[in-house]
């Protein structure tokens, strides 16, 4: 009885294996630029291949007066905490729909963490350093995976099966739907998804004002 | 003179110019920041705020640095400034900051060496925040007084100023901002050189209103627009001794041997319109260089209306 277990065990565990998939994004922008901080979304067309997802905690740093990392893309369900690496205080707090809140002034690990449970883009400021801004990428499926410098990500661990990837950028001139590639993913071979996007001009407050405008801050 | 907190000046060059001033001038400098320090000192510690370490460095060029009426009487000159900056940004609660300074700062003239200055700067400020974010409305309350020392010392003066301002960001291109202010420059008169008429002329008090206007053309360049209005006291020198004005409007008169031998400097009551015209662009996150150019009209009692017009580059670093 109990060999049969193992053996059945072993037989799902290297199946799994053996299906496994991946793939390769790759984001440039109009100039043919690597794009980094793009988020890459999976979504299986079997919603089964999704199940038993767990949306494990995750962690958003404000280190020099910026949010680290700049965009976070988290599984829907998660908490993120907001430690401040800082020596000063930060008010950290989103108007997003996806989830709306504020962390009074804090110092160090002091903030509770906070639970995202809608998806949905969450942009982060603080209410002291008005140039710092940070977003976080709630995702419905939690096959997802971000860029690097050199605009490319792999998501590996995939049933192999047919899926939906598409791409979010804080910057994308375009929505997210729009970017949809449909992939049938194998185990033999990894998928390679490739976008070429427009960027907006990423007109942020400044740290350092200018002449004309008020000097402190 | 025109108000210095217009189109303020910057400074990568202040070691520079406490050289060209001299042991004396930068003692006396120092002295005078003793009191400052230790206020901004004593306030710092008292919270976990966060320091803002700025330094900017400026050029400018004045079409008439005495503010004078005459054609005759203009005197143009480059001028080289610096500034070093350090502030405590201190949050008080959830709405409130207190902000605790001061500047460090000097100036060069290619020219007119008597009024190369050394100035220290402290202030204390409080600004609300009308809301959460950083498009929220803020205001905010000021006073600061400052001591600029000149290479020729008649011209020696303690400003103090009191300013409440305004401002708003539309959204991430318009910035806009309004603020009032009230300055007095007190400067310690000579003896009497003319029968009947103050010989403090160096000492004014004005009021002020700007607007600025900021738009934000792409990532790295930004566009401002500012205006001036000021009422009170204007200082302008003539390059020789006479009698230019009527005694009705005169209000002081003394010798300004930085502009000449024969100079005279007149106070009077004006008004001045300002408008600047401007564009930043963004180096780093942390710096700057500017373009501006600034056009005064002064008009003033005796029929004494002059302007000036002033170009400036400037480069800013915020660690």
């Amino acid at each position: 009885m109990l060999e049969n277990f193992i053996a059945t065990i072993s037989l799902v565990l290297f199946s799994a294996a053996v299906h496994a998939a991946e793939i390769h994004a790759v984001v440039k922008d109009q100039k043919g630029k690597a794009v980094a901080d793009a988020v890459i979304l999976v979504i299986p067309a079997d919603p089964r291949n999704a199940l038993h997802a767990r949306a494990p905690a995750a962690a958003v740093d404000q280190v020099d007066k910026q949010f680290v990392p700049y965009v976070k893309p988290i599984f829907v369900g998660s908490t993120i905490r907001f430690p401040n690496s800082d020596n000063i205080r930060h008010q950290v707090y989103s108007f997003s729909p996806a989830k709306k809140f504020e962390l009074p002034l804090y110092s160090g690990t002091d903030a509770p963490p906070v639970m995202f449970g809608k998806p949905g883009v969450v942009v982060l400021g603080c209410n002291i350093h008005d140039w710092m801004i940070g977003y976080i990428y709630v995702s419905e499926t939690p096959f997802f995976a971000k860029t690097g410098p050199l605009g490319t990500a792999v998501i590996n661990d995939l049933p192999a099966g047919e899926y939906t990837v598409r791409i979010w950028h804080p910057s994308m001139d375009r929505a997210e739907e729009s970017t949809n590639q449909h992939l049938i993913l194998t185990a033999d071979t990894p998928g390679l998804a490739e976008w070429q996007i427009g960027l907006k001009p990423n007109i942020r407050v400044p740290r350092v004002s200018g002449a004309a405008t008020a000097t402190y801050p | 003179m025109r108000p210095r907190s217009y189109g303020a000046a910057a400074a990568a060059l202040h070691n520079l110019d406490m050289r060209c001033l001299g042991p004396r001038r930068f003692y006396k400098a120092t002295r005078a920041s003793v009191p400052a320090l230790l206020i901004f000192c004593a306030v710092s510690n008292t919270a976990r705020g966060d320091w803002v370490v700025a330094t900017a460095a400026s050029v400018s060029h004045d079409d008439n640095v005495g503010d004078a009426r005459d054609y005759s009487d203009r005197v143009s000159d480059f001028s080289a400034s610096g500034t070093l900056s350090m502030l405590r940004l201190i949050p008080v609660g959830e709405s409130y900051s207190l902000i605790a300074g001061g500047d460090l700062s000097g100036q060069l003239y290619d020219h007119l060496s008597g009024l190369r200055n050394a100035s220290i700067d402290g202030l204390l400020s409080l600004k609300k925040k009308w809301g959460l974010g950083a498009f929220a409305a803020w205001s905010r309350a000021q006073v600061s007084v400052a001591r600029s020392d000149y290479e020729d010392s008649y011209r020696d003066v303690t400003i103090y100023r009191a300013s409440v301002e305004m401002g708003k960001r539309i959204d991430e291109r318009w910035n806009l901002a309004v603020k009032y202010a009230f300055e007095r420059r007190a400067a310690a008169p000579g003896a009497p050189e003319i029968y009947g008429v103050s010989s403090d002329a160096f000492s004014q008090t004005g009021r002020s209103f700007t607007a600025n206007a900021q738009y934000a053309l792409s990532d790295r360049l930004s566009l401002a627009l500012g205006s001036l209005l000021r009422h009170g006291d204007v200082v302008s020198t003539t390059l020789s001794e006479g009698q230019y004005y009527p005694f009705a409007v005169l209000k002081a008169a003394a010798p300004d041997p930085a502009f000449g031998s024969e100079a005279y400097a007149y106070r009077l009551d004006g008004t001045t319109y300002a408008v600047r015209l401007g564009a930043d662009y963004s180096l780093t996150d942390h710096s700057l260089i500017g373009g501006g150019f600034q056009r005064f009209e002064t008009h003033a009692r005796g029929g004494n209306n002059y302007s000036n017009s002033v170009p400036q580059l400037t480069w800013k670093y915020q660690f």
